[in-house]
């Protein structure tokens, strides 16, 4: 407990390790990108149909909740997806705390959450990858095709948002403790995005362009 | 109470898969899947699976890195629905019954399991991408089963039927085993038959001052000759200069894609360009 709470392991957390995690995170990501697009250049039947009017429409149509077909097929589903997703994005962006600490290191601000909004927000995180849990052990369809490594991806993710959150409120540990435990889950999820299927967040835009490509941009069809 | 004559209870016998317990089907023979298998050897099989997804083509790995398993395209496919939501029919699930385990198991499988592969992905599944329509992502699932099909048909599992209409397009590029012979022997045979119907109706063959070429089923000549009757006589009445081709390839079908038989694919293809090329054809119609 005195390591987890001391000064060291937080200025380790907050100094070297941001950066580690940082260019992981975008290094990595971007290598993904480039040699996926390189490995669909060699494939030769890929990049002459792809277009990049059809693309953003796809992109558009699903990034819509409700608009395509099978979003509104399943509600529930829907909305919580959205959910999880717009706060899992949005919060880190846009909370006080952590835009304290971008002052602190280069200087610069931009508009911060209600910290009572942001509250919400990480709550919703917490309980929409609850439901993702359930959904995992209880749909059978869902359950067939569940192996560790979803159980391993949606604690990535569930974590930094829950120390977050025990962090804010100072419950169950020492409050330096669960801050340097928070930065900690924060960074382990950064670095665990290029190598897992967490990176999903920028292969979509690609996959979405293919199929986008082929059944609007082709064959003029709904993109369901 | 005992029912006299009552017929005896008639238990069905079940194969329930050894790699995945929730798979439970009849048993159903056929010999392209149950005698097929008898030819293959694990190196066969390994070096089949490597040779189609081994170079993990950008799709295949764009699949296998997205895919977050969220089970959203299962009310996509209707075979799904219909049996009940029974989950191993649904398309992710079928992916992983079949590529993910060989990815996972490095190609090394064993015949029994190539010979579940081939049910799952000729008669479980037919290719018609509404999953790929619905999944969040647009990952192209039924381009993945499409591949397992390609590896069923290079080792040569397939349902009898399928593997027949397969070997027909590499033997005689139709689907039904006529010869160019045949073919125009069937064309000009209809053509007597319809002769009385209507004065001047003529099934053109090779008619170089055709706009329109006419490309049928590989079935019109052979067993559904009234397609092409009705064919001629409308274009006779709509006045068109049409023709159908007096050489391969003339069939527009292809049941080498369903087995994703890309070289026959190609000629078959290429053939019908290359008539519609020679008569310098306008428009070229396809009967489906």
């Amino acid at each position: 407990m005195e390591l987890l709470a001391s000064a060291a392991l937080y200025n380790i957390l907050r100094g070297p390790l941001v950066w580690v995690a940082f260019l992981v995170f975008l290094g990595g990501s971007s290598y993904r990108v480039y040699t996926l697009l390189e490995m669909a250049k060699k494939e030769k039947v890929i990049f002459p149909f792809i277009s990049l009017k059809a693309t953003i429409k796809s992109i558009f149509h699903w990034v819509i909740p409700f608009a395509s077909r099978n979003w509104r097929l399943r509600p529930v589903m829907t909305t919580m997806t959205f959910l999880f997703h717009l706060c899992l994005v949005f919060t880190p962006i846009l909370l006080l705390s952590h835009n304290i600490l971008w002052r602190e290191s280069w200087g610069i601000t931009w508009w911060s959450l209600p910290e009572n909004i942001a509250d919400i927000m990480t709550l919703i995180v917490i309980f929409t990858c609850i439901f993702f849990l359930l959904r995992r052990i209880f749909a059978p369809e869902v359950r067939f095709v569940t192996f560790s490594s979803d159980y391993l991806i949606l604690a990535i993710s569930f974590l930094p948002f829950f120390t977050g959150f025990l962090a804010y409120h100072q419950w169950v540990l020492p409050h330096k403790a669960m801050v340097n435990l928070h930065i900690l889950f924060g960074e382990i999820m950064l670095i665990a995005i290029p190598f897992t299927r967490l990176g999903h967040m920028f292969y979509f835009f690609l996959t979405r362009s293919w199929m986008g490509s082929n059944f609007v941009g082709l064959w003029h069809t709904k993109d369901w | 109470m005992v029912v006299k004559n009552a017929p005896k209870e008639v238990v069905k016998e079940k194969y329930v898969s050894k790699d995945f317990k929730e798979y439970v089907r009849d048993v159903i023979p056929d010999k392209g899947l149950d005698e097929t298998i008898a030819r293959l050897t694990p190196e066969k099989i390994e070096k089949t699976i490597k040779a189609v997804i081994g170079g993990r083509s950008s799709r295949i790995k764009a699949v296998m890195n997205t895919c977050i398993h969220c089970g959203l395209c299962a009310e996509a496919c209707h075979w799904y629905l219909s049996y009940d939501k029974d989950p191993t029919y649904s398309p992710v699930a079928k992916m992983r019954m079949t590529i993910w385990e060989m990815l996972r198991r490095d190609g090394k499988v064993d015949a029994e399991f190539i010979k579940q592969c081939a049910r799952i992905v000729f008669t479980e599944c037919n290719i018609c991408h509404r999953c790929s329509m619905y999944c969040p992502y647009g990952l192209d699932i039924a381009f993945i089963l499409g591949m397992v099909r390609r590896i069923c048909f290079l080792l040569g599992v397939m349902p009898q039927r399928q593997f027949d209409q397969a070997e027909a397009h590499i033997a005689t590029l139709n689907q039904v085993w006529l010869s160019q012979n045949d073919w125009i022997d069937a064309v000009q045979w209809i053509e007597e038959e319809i002769g009385a119907d209507y004065i001047d109706l003529r099934i053109p063959i090779d008619n170089e001052e055709a706009e329109v070429m006419f490309l049928p089923l590989g079935a019109e000549p052979k067993t559904g000759t009234y397609h092409l009757e009705r064919t001629a006589k409308i274009m006779l009445v709509a006045g068109v200069k049409w023709t159908v081709p007096g050489r391969d390839v003339w069939d527009c079908s292809s049941m080498s894609m369903f087995v994703r038989d890309m070289v026959t694919m190609q000629r078959i293809v290429r053939g019908l360009y290359e008539n519609a090329a020679r008569l310098r054809i306008k428009t070229m119609m396809l009967t489906e």
